[in-house]
């Protein structure tokens, strides 16, 4: 094989090679655009944000009691069906319902 | 309570989702958009299921893109829970939702909750919705919130920590803060 001829190769090869990877590539990007099409077509709403918001300014340690009392731990523990599903927590505004941890 | 679920769910297969309601906007805030926003959670822990990809793309083809609708957001979201082994979906102050989306998104979890008993729901709000949320599913754990004199302690020693003018307190005026305000909230 002459040096010239396997220069040659070695450019298909690396031509070959990029193809593939710029497919993978490509089919990565689109697969992100759809997934990201999908997430916002369920819903345009972020509560994750309002979440940051809310850890930022919460005092620790206030409102802990709530997580040790018997209805939470069964609530949050017990087996399916074990527990009523549904935990409400209610109080007058500002008691700090959204800040429980 | 998202933090303290996810810490119990932290290396378990638990999916903890979240949705804070809130009075100022209550019209971007419809049913399908809340219920959206639980789905999209659940569902973007993963890869994205194959029927939800095309559902996708069935309402990209129609006039326009149509938009998801309450009934087919039920019908991915029932499909999706029922996978899970464990879910627990919190909703923060139901009260500040108008009544017309309350009452349908109340008639949705309470459909979640009936095909996956792995399901778990966390409500907060104020005490004058309670009557709705027994209407809508009978029996509830209830647990009402009211700070204790130590959280409020916490509380105003974190205020005057943070005073922006602090020369103005003296230790006496810090004592009788710390002594007067515990005793009249807890009275309230």
């Amino acid at each position: 094989m002459s040096s010239e001829h396997q220069q040659v190769t070695g450019n298909v090869n690396l031509f070959n090679n990029n193809h593939s990877f710029n497919n993978i590539v490509n089919f990565n990007l689109e697969a992100e655009a759809e997934r990201r099409q999908i997430l916002r077509w369920l819903s345009p709403l972020e509560p994750q944000q309002r979440h940051q918001g809310v850890r930022t300014n919460r005092l620790d340690g206030v409102g802990n009691w709530v997580l040790e009392t018997n209805e939470f731990r069964k609530w949050s523990g017990a087996e399916d069906g074990c527990s009523e599903p549904v935990l409400f927590c209610d109080g007058n505004p500002g008691v700090g319902k959204t800040y429980l941890r | 309570m998202v933090d303290t679920l996810c810490n119990q769910a932290r290396g378990k297969n638990i999916a903890v989702v979240g949705f804070y309601c809130d009075f100022l906007a209550q019209q971007e805030h419809s049913t399908t958009s809340m219920l959206g926003a639980i789905l999209k959670q659940l569902v973007s822990r993963g890869e994205i299921p194959e029927h939800i990809r095309q559902t996708f793309q069935e309402a990209k083809k129609e006039f326009g893109g149509r938009g998801l609708r309450l009934p087919d957001l039920m019908e991915i979201m029932k499909k999706v829970v029922t996978t899970l082994p464990r879910v627990f979906i919190c909703i923060d102050a139901l009260d500040e939702s108008t009544p017309k989306h309350r009452r349908e998104l109340l008639g949705s979890l309470r459909e979640i909750v009936r095909v996956s008993a792995n399901t778990r729901l966390f409500l907060t709000g104020r005490p004058h919705i309670g009557d709705e949320i027994m209407k809508c599913f009978g029996k509830v754990v209830r647990i009402l919130i009211s700070p204790t004199r130590e959280d409020i302690r916490s509380y105003l020693e974190m205020r005057l920590d943070n005073d922006t003018d602090p020369d103005i307190m003296d230790d006496e005026l810090r004592a009788d803060i710390m002594r007067v305000i515990p005793e009249k909230v807890s009275e309230m």
